[in-house]
């Protein structure tokens, strides 16, 4: 899930820290640069793990700052693909289901990732799964619910990570069209999401497969009792 | 900015927390000093307001806002109660990748046999990849290390069979599960109080059934 990148930056401390040890600045600094963000291609910066190296501080022309050059290791969040994550269900909709970690929410499973037979009911807004049923894809939805597994929200989930996707945000140079400048709609995607699945044996809620052993235990228990 | 290496080492959700918590409580201890020296000043009947050197407030300890958000929410998420982190410790940990040697697993599943701890046939397959021809009956092996791994509370493990050990993360984790302070150590004063919960959880159990 996480893991330690090595970055290597210029930082600016203030005079007004001089007056504490510089790596604590320095370290500051970095941790208000990078901290909650995501870098292309290296994942969720969560924290500064150590300084590796830090030149002398320069003062440069213009300003009072010193400048510090710094390799540093970062903590960061990318799971690697195929790792498995628990996860809480953050909302269902026809597509699929969104998770969340908390610090993280940008987890999605979609439809094809969940364990089949699957079907959504609106009128709950939760994704269920139909083991064992022989109803067809377009007869889920007539099923008794209590024999259905939902998929609620809020549940933790275990879930493997399949893919995961950045998406540089960065605005092109302005358009223009014959003369006038073409605004581009905003698009609000993600920087940084997954995509997980479900699709297994001991993947989903956790409920559903604790119950399975539990259930399995009990059965081993009054097996124990009826031979006593 | 420069990236080096994107993934220079990976590290396991343990010393993530560890290293957040450490953190916190370095940021807490620095408010506090900062506050104590703030009281003193006032005492002695300097203006706090301009500390001599010309620095900073001193009762101003930055923390940027992201950094604060982010790891309050990985804190949160890391010592949930569904996740093993409240039972671990490093030398455990140490002690179980080492027991993991032989079973000629990958780096990356024993990572994962550490961050997810599992407990039940069906969680260790869907770390390990083609469990069956793989490991085979040296399964139960792999569940008692990590079984070993994993400190327990006494007060769970005295608790009647059919309860304590059927749900044993979700019980022990509940008391501490967002305070991080005393969570470090699990001997002395907090025992009591975890032996409470415990009960308490346990006569909500019987209520439900």
């Amino acid at each position: 899930m996480f893991n330690l990148a090595i970055l290597k930056d210029k930082v600016a401390v203030h005079p007004s820290d001089f007056g504490g040890p510089p790596e604590q600045a320095i370290i500051a600094e970095l941790n208000k640069k990078y901290a909650n963000r995501i870098l292309h291609d290296v994942g969720l910066c969560i924290c500064v793990f150590d300084i590796t190296e830090a030149g002398e501080g320069k003062v440069r022309y213009g300003d009072g700052f010193l400048w510090y050059k710094v390799v540093f290791r970062m903590v960061i969040f990318r799971p690697f693909q195929s790792e498995v994550l628990l996860a809480k269900v953050m909302s269902s909709d026809h597509n699929g289901i969104r998770l969340s970690l908390g610090f993280f929410d940008d987890i999605y499973v979609p439809v094809p990732y969940l364990p089949l037979p699957n079907a959504f009911d609106p009128n709950e807004r939760a994704h269920f799964w139909l083991p064992n049923s022989e109803l067809k894809q377009n007869e889920l939805l007539d099923s008794p619910t209590v024999e259905r597994m939902w998929i609620d929200k809020g549940e933790v989930v275990r879930v493997r990570v399949e893919a995961d996707e950045f998406y540089d945000d960065e605005p092109g140079p302005v358009k223009m069209a014959d003369g006038v400048q073409v605004v581009r709609e905003v698009q609000s995607r993600a920087p940084f999401t997954i995509t997980a699945s479900m699709a297994e044996q001991g993947l989903g809620p956790t409920s559903w497969w604790s119950a399975a052993q539990i259930a399995e235990d009990g059965a081993e228990d009054d097996a124990a009792m009826d031979e006593g | 900015m420069e990236v080096v290496n994107p993934r220079a080492a990976l590290l396991s959700n343990y010393e993530v927390l560890s290293l957040l918590r450490d953190l916190e409580s370095d940021h807490l201890a620095r408010t506090k000093t900062a506050i104590r020296i703030k009281k003193e000043e006032e005492a002695s009947g300097l203006n706090s307001n301009f500390p001599a050197g010309g620095g900073k407030d001193p009762t101003v300890v930055e923390v940027s806002e992201n950094l604060r958000t982010v790891s309050f929410e990985a804190i949160k998420y890391l010592s949930a109660e569904y996740q093993p982190t409240a039972s671990q410790t490093p030398e455990a940990i140490t002690q179980l990748i080492k027991s993991l040697e032989p079973y000629d697993l990958t780096k990356a599943e024993k990572l994962q046999i550490v961050n997810l701890a599992p407990q039940q046939h069906i969680e260790l397959y869907v770390i390990v990849e083609e469990l069956e021809d793989r490991l085979a009956e040296r399964m139960e092996d792999v569940m008692s290390h990590v079984q070993e791994s994993l400190v327990f509370d006494p007060a769970v493990i005295s608790a009647p069979l059919g309860q304590g050990l059927a749900v044993p993360k979700k019980k022990e984790n509940r008391n501490n599960g967002g305070d991080w302070e005393v969570d470090e150590e699990y001997a002395g004063d907090e025992y009591d109080d975890k032996g409470e919960g415990a009960g308490v959880d346990g006569d909500l159990d019987m209520a439900d059934d």
